[in-house]
């Protein structure tokens, strides 16, 4: 029972994101683009949910939709808003790009089902540390992953410090 | 398992396509960048999903690094739109040629 409350979930979540992605590709108005991305987000974070992957769930809710995508918001607003709703918001070579984006998902799709997955791991019942769980990710992460993590702050001062350099306003040149 | 994890490779495909799409033919500078990050959000779909299908962890960490990379991205993108902005107010993208010989 609470298997199939669990796939009908899945499967209402993976179509609300399709549609979602393509209105936020398709829709004229910016902002509104912006919504669909945020509708996106919120929904893949819930199949993360389903997949069993919490924190990466919360990540994607915390700093995705709430910092990344209210960062670009802010920008957008900064900049000229009517003028965007009125230009055009394809180039003249949209259906090559349509032609691309098809073609890479089909590509994809195919290598997914001619790659020979390996099956399902077998899951051992572990109460202290679930696979894929907070905590076995946390040994990880300060474990094997622990020169990629600090590395990962040295790639956010590098940005922080890059972003601060280009948007300042600079001095008149002499 | 509630979904096989082919069913989640080919939702990835298909919102990274939808992402390909968009990057290519939006005109919006901004909207582009979003567009990437449809992408990665695909990306990171199709890592967790393995994650889950191979009881691994390390599929979630690498998704955790995707979103790190993600948000430099956004804010070195987004202070390049602002000093885009400020040097040619109100550029289109196809207006953006100085860098063309």
């Amino acid at each position: 029972m609470g298997l199939h409350v669990a796939q009908a979930a899945f499967y209402y979540l993976a179509a609300a994101s399709v549609v979602s992605a393509l209105l936020a590709v398709t829709r004229k108005n910016p902002v509104h683009s912006m919504l669909w991305v945020l509708s996106l987000f919120m929904h893949v974070a819930g199949i993360f949910l389903l997949l069993g992957a919490e924190f990466v769930a919360a990540v994607q809710v915390i700093v995705y939709a709430g910092a990344i995508l209210i960062f670009y918001l802010f920008v957008m607003m900064l900049l000229d808003l009517p003028g965007e709703v009125a230009r055009p918001r394809f180039g003249r070579h949209w259906p090559l790009a349509a032609a691309a984006g098809l073609s890479f998902a089909a590509l994809a799709w195919l290598a997914r089902s001619g790659a020979g997955l390996p099956p399902a791991a077998e899951r051992t019942i572990d109460e202290a540390a679930p696979p894929g769980g907070l905590l076995d990710m946390g040994r990880q992460l300060f474990g094997p992953f622990a020169l990629p993590f600090e590395i990962a702050s040295l790639v956010l001062v590098a940005a922080i410090v890059g972003a601060v350099v280009l948007a300042r306003r600079r001095p008149a040149a002499p | 398992m509630v979904a096989p994890v082919e069913t989640v490779l080919g939702l990835s495909a298909v919102l990274f396509g939808i992402g390909v799409f968009g990057f290519l033919a939006r005109r919006n500078i901004i909207l582009m960048l979003v567009s990437v990050e449809v992408m990665l959000n695909a990306v990171n779909l199709s890592l967790v999903g393995f994650s889950s299908h191979l009881a691994d962890a390390r599929g979630q960490v690498l998704a955790l690094f995707v979103i790190a990379v993600a948000a430099a991205e956004a804010g070195i993108g987004l202070g390049l739109v602002i000093a885009l902005n400020r040097n040619k107010p109100g550029a289109s993208v196809a207006d953006l040629t100085d860098l063309k010989w």
